[in-house]
């Protein structure tokens, strides 16, 4: 049965980071997920045919439990359409969620912080002269705001995994409140959910039930804490760790055949 | 009823120096292409748009026909964040003033009830309330005339009905002139959508102005027979313009797909200043017309993005690029 397993080198980070968020939506099957553009979609195209068969997919531009045959590449592809239940627009793709419907919300980002707040809007400098300017809010903010919890997938590195974002676009455990910009547990505005789990390339984090803080849960098969360590831009408590099961032969087979054949996502 | 069908030049002549416009489709899908082009043509200035930026509003900002965007998406999708309006954003050429995507559709939403305001909770906690980005004031001084726009981003209260604590009055988004591309309108202005109806069916209500280009002019008469089928009424179109193709390199349900290759080349192309120049020399001043844009791309390569029943799209394992 050892042949069952992959060996590190025979998959990319990517790859491993789309098929262990994969697994981890085992936990959303049945519930209805707000899905964000870029690798959440794949991950949630593999979930759906490995983990969670009949988890329910909304798109913001106004699916409901959209069932692509091909894998779609932007939040508007025509693929989202053919198969769905309903088809509206992006008011009614984003309704579900402003009315507390949507179980999960799974989003990416440029830099998220210790309590998972995340930027997807700029980088360095200045908001009127950024170093780096991103995509902005899309549905980014009211996922964070309404979805009853979030899952972040994200690459791990010290830059984008940080202490605290340079914008604040998806809202995580602590926030601003207006007009003095304090940082508030997101309860105090009356906000429902929180984020879940941030998913990177070399683990799965979660937050502290008390402080709210960021930890790491799991670390992927060939990873070290230390290596954690060294790629986040605070100090991450690695104490509570263990390691994830590695990867199978099979998902990768399917991630590769069935998912993304002609690579469109550069994963590999 | 009068007939509203005009030619893209006449069409896009109502445009002013100054107005607030706002596009039809999101990201790649009945994007309004080939009229943002002839308004590129006609150097259209100081133009404030409103929504999402993608593709027309990257061309918008290159071709420097904008002052200000106020909206909630600056990306061109799979092929990165829009080059034009990054760098003007990274060189503090533009003036950006971001809004949540919620936001943008309650906005929407306001205008089309005719309400003033509308109450959410969403962008609470976020930097999108942060008064020290909040540059609509800057966007109102671009505008030809401020009062489209708001007096004030949003104002924070507690809801005084159902005990949800605090919340966002959001205003009513206005503009002067909306622009959508659809598969089909009828000569009259009665338009069918298929796929996403992304921010269209509302978009039209807070606009002084509505043109259409489409895939295809029908008879009138041919979509009422189905009024069901229907996503805007004759009564909120005022200009109507037949423009095949008028969507590529994006995406239009039922009749084409993206065009990979050309989205990968404008995103790689425009990076510079200079790349985004040649580019348009290429394909909006030397072709002169939506005609020549598409005698340049050819029939092979156009039939080639041709949808495909059931699918709405042409599927990649049947040839699709």
């Amino acid at each position: 049965m050892a042949d069952k397993y992959a060996k590190i080198g025979d998959y990319t980070a990517a790859e491993a980071m789309v098929i262990n968020a994969a697994r981890f939506l085992k936990n959303f099957d049945c519930q209805k997920g707000l899905i964000g553009t870029g690798l959440p979609l794949v991950a949630t195209q593999l979930a759906k045919l490995l983990y969670s068969p009949n988890m329910i997919i909304f798109v913001e531009t106004g699916q409901a439990d959209a069932k692509p045959e091909e894998l779609p590449i932007s939040i508007m592809d025509s693929r989202l359409t053919y198969g769905s239940s309903w088809q509206m627009g992006d008011p009614e793709g984003l309704f579900p969620l402003s009315r507390g419907e949507i179980d999960f919300g799974f989003i990416g980002g440029a830099q998220i912080d210790k309590y998972g707040n995340v930027n997807s809007t700029f980088i360095g400098g200045d908001y009127n002269k950024p170093a780096k300017r991103l995509a902005g809010t899309a549905g980014a903010v009211d996922i964070g705001v309404f979805a009853k919890t979030t899952v972040t997938l994200m690459a791990h590195q010290k830059r984008r995994v940080v202490e605290k974002v340079d914008y604040l676009t998806t809202p995580g455990w602590m926030v601003k409140k207006w007009p003095s910009g304090e940082m508030v547990r997101r309860e105090e505005m009356g906000m429902q959910g929180g984020p879940n789990a941030f998913i990177s390339t070399l683990g799965i984090m979660k937050y502290d039930e008390d402080s709210r803080i960021m930890y790491v849960d799991k670390i992927f098969p060939g990873v070290t804490p230390d290596d954690i360590k060294n790629s986040t831009g605070f100090d991450i408590d690695v104490s509570r760790a263990s390691e994830n099961e590695q990867l199978l032969l099979e998902e990768i087979k399917i991630l590769r055949e069935k998912i993304d054949p002609l690579n469109v996502y550069g994963m590999r | 009823m009068k007939s509203k069908v005009v030619s893209l030049k006449e069409a896009i002549q109502e445009i002013q120096n100054g107005d607030c416009i706002f596009f039809g489709g999101i990201v790649e899908d009945r994007r309004p292409i080939a009229a943002v082009c002839e308004m590129i043509r006609q150097q259209k200035k100081n133009l404030v748009l409103l929504g999402t930026c993608s593709i027309p509003g990257d061309l918008l900002a290159g071709g420097q026909c904008l002052g200000a965007y106020r909206g909630c998406y600056t990306s061109n999708g799979a092929f990165g964040i829009s080059p034009n309006i990054k760098r003007l954003s990274e060189s503090g050429k533009i003036v950006i003033d971001d809004i949540g995507h919620l936001d943008l559709s309650l906005g929407l939403l306001a205008a089309m009830a005719g309400a003033p305001f509308i109450a959410t909770k969403t962008c609470l906690g976020t930097d999108v309330l942060n008064p020290e980005y909040d540059n609509l004031s800057k966007a109102r001084a671009i505008a030809r005339d401020a009062r489209t726009l708001p007096d004030k981003k949003y104002q924070l209260m507690e809801d005084p009905f159902y005990d949800m604590g605090l919340v966002q009055l959001y205003p009513a988004i206005q503009c002067d002139v909306c622009v959508c591309h659809v598969q089909q309108v009828g000569e009259e202005g009665t338009v069918r959508i298929d796929g996403s109806l992304t921010f269209d069916h509302y978009a039209v209500h807070a606009a002084k102005k509505v043109i259409v280009t489409a895939e295809q002019v029908v008879p009138e008469e041919y979509l009422r027979r189905d009024p069901n089928r229907n996503q805007i009424p004759c009564t909120s179109v005022d200009m109507i313009v037949e423009v095949p193709w008028g969507g590529h390199p994006g995406q239009v349900y039922n009749f084409y797909d993206m065009d990979i290759p050309f989205l990968k080349e404008y995103a790689q192309g425009c990076v510079t200043e200079e790349g985004f120049n040649q580019w348009a020399d290429k394909w909006i001043f030397d072709a002169k017309d939506h005609e020549g844009y598409l005698e340049r791309l050819g029939a092979t390569r156009l039939e080639k993005l041709r949808s495909i029943p059931p699918y709405g799209y042409k599927p990649r394992r049947q040839g699709g690029i």
